[in-house]
């Protein structure tokens, strides 16, 4: 585990522009924080403001052009397709919008993939997250048999079923109802406090601010305020 | 707002332009391969009518033959045959245009060139210049010359001129039994009973120049022999028109008209105390073969285009609804903004119409093409000129429509599908979602999870599964079917020759000839063995149907030159009561017969009693193998001919010749099955690399899909970290999991394919017994195996240049 001290993260003067036939559009212009370990962070800002590109740029699924992304110290691969699976493979949960389960599989052995893709798959832990998310009741059911709000908890499990030190996600109530989100939200950051996870959120909804231990929000592709909230990162 | 939704669709389908092009390609195809095989036989069907015509100028072919080849009839004999059958016809019905006498002996050549003199095994036709019936036929600008008229005169068959460098005007001496002659070239032409230049009692014609037939005049004839004019062993009756005769190879009985003949030659021939077997056309080997590869021309057409048509829509009704399927958000779209179920069906009803209208137009553009290139091949192979050369509007018509349909069809179950999206479904993500199977779970659920994903990603759509399997099995169908009959051929048949004969040559001996041949191979060190081979045998089958067979007789069947492949029962013995035989696997089929059982069958027209106490196999002609001691008494005959071992270093040479009815040598005879089958299995090889061309189209249409359709998830694992290598090795045991299913069912289409072709070639006269050679069988399906693991690079490709970002877009939506 880092020093408090040391950032896990830390982005300076990012840029992620992009050439179109109409000229250059500035998606990230010069972003710049740093993220300590076990910060739940939540990213803030109206549409086409660049928060989906930050997040993007922040699990090396896009390659920022400009500035510097380091993460445990390391510079971040970029525009290396393999290196940028393995920094992914190696540090980062992603937990989607839509869930995106695989609809063959049973809720258990959705995270046994992971996990065998990973190289350490370990049925246990599998169900121990599976209990930590409240569906133990579950673990032999398929996607399609069970909701939406189980089906994002399910997910949830999964981001974090090998470990990573980074979890992110876009959206990810985007798709429930108010009551279903707040289970969700309530999952996500009991099973992020167990497993000491830092986390990252793009989200539309102010709601979920409470969740969070900062907030970032973004406009036009620049940070427009950072805020550190009284939200007990232990409790 | 129609054509915009069908120009929508165009450029939709233009985007995948590689699979459009197959589809196009495929349907070519199936028009190009209905239309040459439609158009072959039409033009052999016109060319047959022609070389057996029969009008007032006489008949090229006669209706009925009469022949006794252990004795011959005296013109007298013959007159008086002809006289009672002509006044015991009835006035009534088709009159009787001609009886005639004709003398037919084998014999042989001796053709000498530069490497020396040569003797070749011949057959040798005596004709009047003014015979009625079988006739040479001289088509114009096809054939040199003139029939032969006076005693010096020969007509040669012209399959051989060219090998043998014969012309008009050459001098060639030739010989039948121990007396020999020379003959002037007066004509070149053919002869309707030597369309396929196959001595009798074998279907292999040796290769070119290895077996002659000549045609001299009725006093050449006797003047070759050594016998009186008029002198037969043959006679001919051609009744006005063709009557009807049975076909073997159906199952309903058409002789109903030649039975009424047949009863009046009987009589005939009882009252003129003559033996003969009687044969109508049917009955007739050389004219059934021929009549029966014409029919097969004409029935291969169909289910060939049949069955490429079929490929080329399960082509387009996959595709289509996999189309239907990656547009669904538009289509949800569309339907919302208020556009109808007609407007969106009309374009996916129109796609596979203009995909089969361009695939019909260049499909009948090359098949003129096609029609030419298989008649070419037919000159090349039979040696008959094909006269005249056209395709029939009506073929066109006949095989474009049938495509058009089926292709139109195809279309029409995307279609529905489109009109019938429920666009609220489509819009909230409901369509996406559905439950794994709980039997697929339970029974991959020990694998690892990557390993059970793929196998239940494969089985996910299940029809389209089967249809992927099913357009496979029907590619290799046509890929394999051939190549099984063929090497099942080649194994039984040459296999035979090859590996449980020991003769080098067999030569044929007139009554008493053994002791020449015996001395002659005494002198030279040889070995040899008669026996008795004779095309004389005859037997009702239950239908009443009257069957005939080769007789063939050995001293031995364990320590003899050719040993005999006895699949069932036991090799015959001396017996008291009625006389052991084994027949072949094909008779015993046709017949119905078992081991163990006692039949009455007819040997040169006389009764006899056989017990039945093995089956063989390896041969395609009907054939009765007896002991030679039982089947000379039946007989009265000693041997026809020989075998002879010959030591290193001894060839056959004139002088056995000279004292021989003709010679064939066991080598010749076996380069003569090589080269046919070769040339039989090149008719079929563009059809079998189309089949295997069909096969790679459809497994990689079926992998690109599973692969694009998979794009979610896949996305889904990449964004989660998975490498490429491990999605690598998942989409590897998929394409190997279908390959091995896909080869499987590949080889089991193959032998249906085989198995069907085989009957529909096979008849009384020429059974093919379908043998599963398994190297065929792995060769087969380590193809599809290796087509489909193939077609993972192109998966691993497709996941390398995946834009995660807009995937992860796309996941997000």
């Amino acid at each position: 585990m880092s020093d408090m001290s040391d950032p896990l993260l830390q982005m300076k003067n990012l840029q992620r522009h992009y050439e179109t036939p109409a000229g250059v559009v500035k998606a990230l212009d010069g972003v710049s924080f740093e993220i300590h370990e076990g910060e739940r962070v939540i990213l803030l800002g109206p549409s086409g403001s660049g928060k989906t590109t930050l997040l993007n740029c922040l699990s090396a699924l896009d390659s920022p052009t400009g500035g510097s992304y380091r993460f445990l110290g390391e510079e971040v691969p970029r525009n290396q397709s393999e290196k940028m699976t393995s920094f992914r493979r190696d540090n980062i949960g992603y937990v989607f919008q839509f869930f995106n389960l695989l609809q063959d599989l049973t809720v258990l052995e959705n995270i046994l993939l992971i996990q065998e893709l990973a190289g350490k798959k370990d049925p246990a832990r599998a169900k121990e997250l599976l209990g930590l998310v409240g569906l133990d009741a579950e673990v032999d059911r398929f996607p399609g048999e069970i909701s939406g709000g189980q089906q994002q908890r399910v997910a949830i499990a999964r981001s974090i079923a090998k470990r990573p030190t980074l979890l992110l996600g876009d959206e990810l109530t985007g798709n429930l109802d108010t009551e279903t989100s707040n289970k969700v939200m309530e999952a996500l950051v009991s099973a992020c406090k167990q497993e000491n996870i830092t986390s990252v959120f793009v989200t539309h909804d102010e709601g979920l601010v409470r969740y969070a231990t900062r907030v970032i929000r973004i406009d036009s592709g620049k940070i427009v305020s950072d805020e550190h909230l009284a939200n007990d990162q232990e409790a | 707002m129609s054509a915009l939704l069908n120009k929508r669709l165009a450029r939709s389908l233009w985007r995948t332009k590689l699979r459009l092009l197959a589809v196009v390609l495929m349907v070519s195809v199936g028009v190009f391969a209905g239309i040459t095989f439609g158009g072959y036989s039409h033009n052999l069907d016109g060319m047959y009518e022609t070389l057996q015509g029969d009008d007032e100028e006489g008949a090229n072919l006669a209706d009925l033959w009469i022949d006794n080849r252990s004795a011959s009839w005296t013109s007298e004999e013959v007159a008086t045959f002809c006289g009672a059958l002509g006044s015991s016809w009835p006035s009534t019905g088709a009159a009787l245009d001609s009886c005639e006498g004709r003398s037919i002996v084998q014999g042989t050549m001796f053709h000498t060139n530069e490497s020396g003199t040569h003797i070749i095994n011949s057959l040798w036709h005596g004709i009047p210049e003014d015979a009625n019936a079988d006739k040479v036929w001289m088509p114009d600008e096809h054939s040199e010359g003139r029939v032969a008229s006076s005693a010096d005169e020969i007509v040669i068959d012209a399959h051989v001129v060219e090998a043998l460098d014969l012309s008009l005007g050459d001098a060639v001496v030739i010989g039948a039994g121990t007396t020999s002659a020379e003959f002037t070239i007066v004509g070149i032409g053919y002869h309707p009973l030597h369309v396929f230049m196959a001595p009798e009692g074998s279907l292999f014609p040796p290769e070119a120049g290895q077996y002659v037939v000549g045609y001299l005049s009725d006093s050449g004839m006797a003047r070759l022999t050594n016998t009186s004019l008029g002198s037969s062993n043959t006679l001919l009756l051609d009744v006005e028109g063709t009557p009807s005769f049975d076909l073997p190879d159906t199952e309903g009985y058409e002789g109903d008209e030649i039975d009424a003949v047949k009863a009046l030659v009987s009589d005939a021939l009882d009252v003129a105390e003559l033996d003969g077997r009687v044969r109508d056309r049917g009955q007739n080997e050389p004219v059934e073969i021929m009549r029966q590869d014409l029919e097969g021309a004409k029935r291969t057409s169909i289910p060939f285009t049949v069955m490429i048509a079929a490929i080329a829509s399960i082509t387009i009704v996959l595709s289509l609804q996999r189309l239907v399927q990656s547009q669904a958000k538009e289509i949800a779209v569309l339907r919302t903004l208020g556009v109808n179920r007609t407007s969106l069906m009309t374009g996916y009803l129109i796609a596979p119409l203009v995909i089969g209208a361009i695939g019909c137009g260049l499909g009948a553009l090359m098949g003129p093409w096609g029609v030419n290139g298989m008649l070419d091949f037919y000159e090349g192979i039979v040696g008959l000129p094909i006269t005249e050369r056209e395709v029939p509007l009506e073929l066109y018509t006949a095989v474009m429509l049938p495509t058009m349909l089926v292709v139109f069809l195809s279309g029409a179950f995307p279609a529905w599908k489109s009109s019938r999206l429920d666009p609220l479904e489509v819009l909230s993500g409901q369509n996406q979602m559905r439950v794994g199977s709980s039997l697929l779970r339970r029974l991959t659920s020990w694998m690892p999870t990557t390993l059970g994903l793929s196998i239940r990603s494969s089985v996910r759509k299940p029809i389209r599964l089967m249809m992927t399997f099913l357009a496979v099995g029907i590619s290799l169908m046509l890929f394999g079917s051939v190549q099984m009959m063929s090497a099942g051929l080649q194994d039984t048949i040459v296999g035979g020759l090859e590996e449980q004969q020991s003769w080098d040559a067999q030569v044929y001996i007139g009554e008493g000839g053994e002791a020449s041949i015996i001395e002659w191979a005494n002198e030279r060190g040889a070995t040899y063995e008669p026996l008795i081979e004779m095309p004389l045998g005859a037997v009702d089958d239950a239908d009443g149907l009257e069957r005939v067979f080769t007789l063939v007789g050995f001293d031995s069947y364990e320590n003899g030159m050719r040993n005999v492949n006895v699949i069932e029962g036991e090799r015959p013995q001396p017996s008291n009561g009625p006389s052991e035989v084994m027949m072949d696997e094909g008779s015993m089929v046709f017949l119905g017969w078992s081991v163990g059982e006692q039949h009455t069958v007819l040997l040169n027209g006389a009764e006899h009693d056989i017990t039945v106490v093995g089956t063989t196999r390896g041969e395609l002609v009907r054939t009765m193998y007896f002991l030679r001691a039982d089947l000379g008494e039946a007989l009265g005959v000693d041997a026809t001919s020989m075998y002879l071992a010959l030591p290193e270093g001894v060839t056959v040479d004139a002088s056995l010749a000279e004292i021989s009815m003709g010679v064939i040598e066991r080598q010749t005879l076996i380069d003569g099955m090589n080269s046919l089958i070769e040339q039989q299995t090149q008719i079929f090889q563009a059809m079998m690399y189309l089949g295997l061309m069909f096969t790679i189209a459809v497994m990689f249409n079926t992998m690109i899909m599973n692969v694009a359709e998979r794009d979610f998830e896949l996305a889904t694992l990449r964004v989660l970290g998975a490498s490429t290598r491990s999605l690598g090795f998942m989409l590897l045991f998929e394409s190997l999991l279908i390959g091995i299913i896909g080869g499987l069912v590949g080889v089991a289409f193959a032998y249906g394919g085989a198995v069907g072709l085989a009957a529909s070639f096979s008849s009384w006269q020429f059974f093919v017994a379908i043998v599963v050679v398994p190297s065929v069988a792995y060769q087969l399906m380590a193809g599809v195996i290796v087509i489909a693991v193939a077609m993972t690079p192109i998966g691993i490709w497709r996941l390398r240049r995946m834009d995660l970002v807009e995937k992860v877009k796309d996941l997000s939506q």
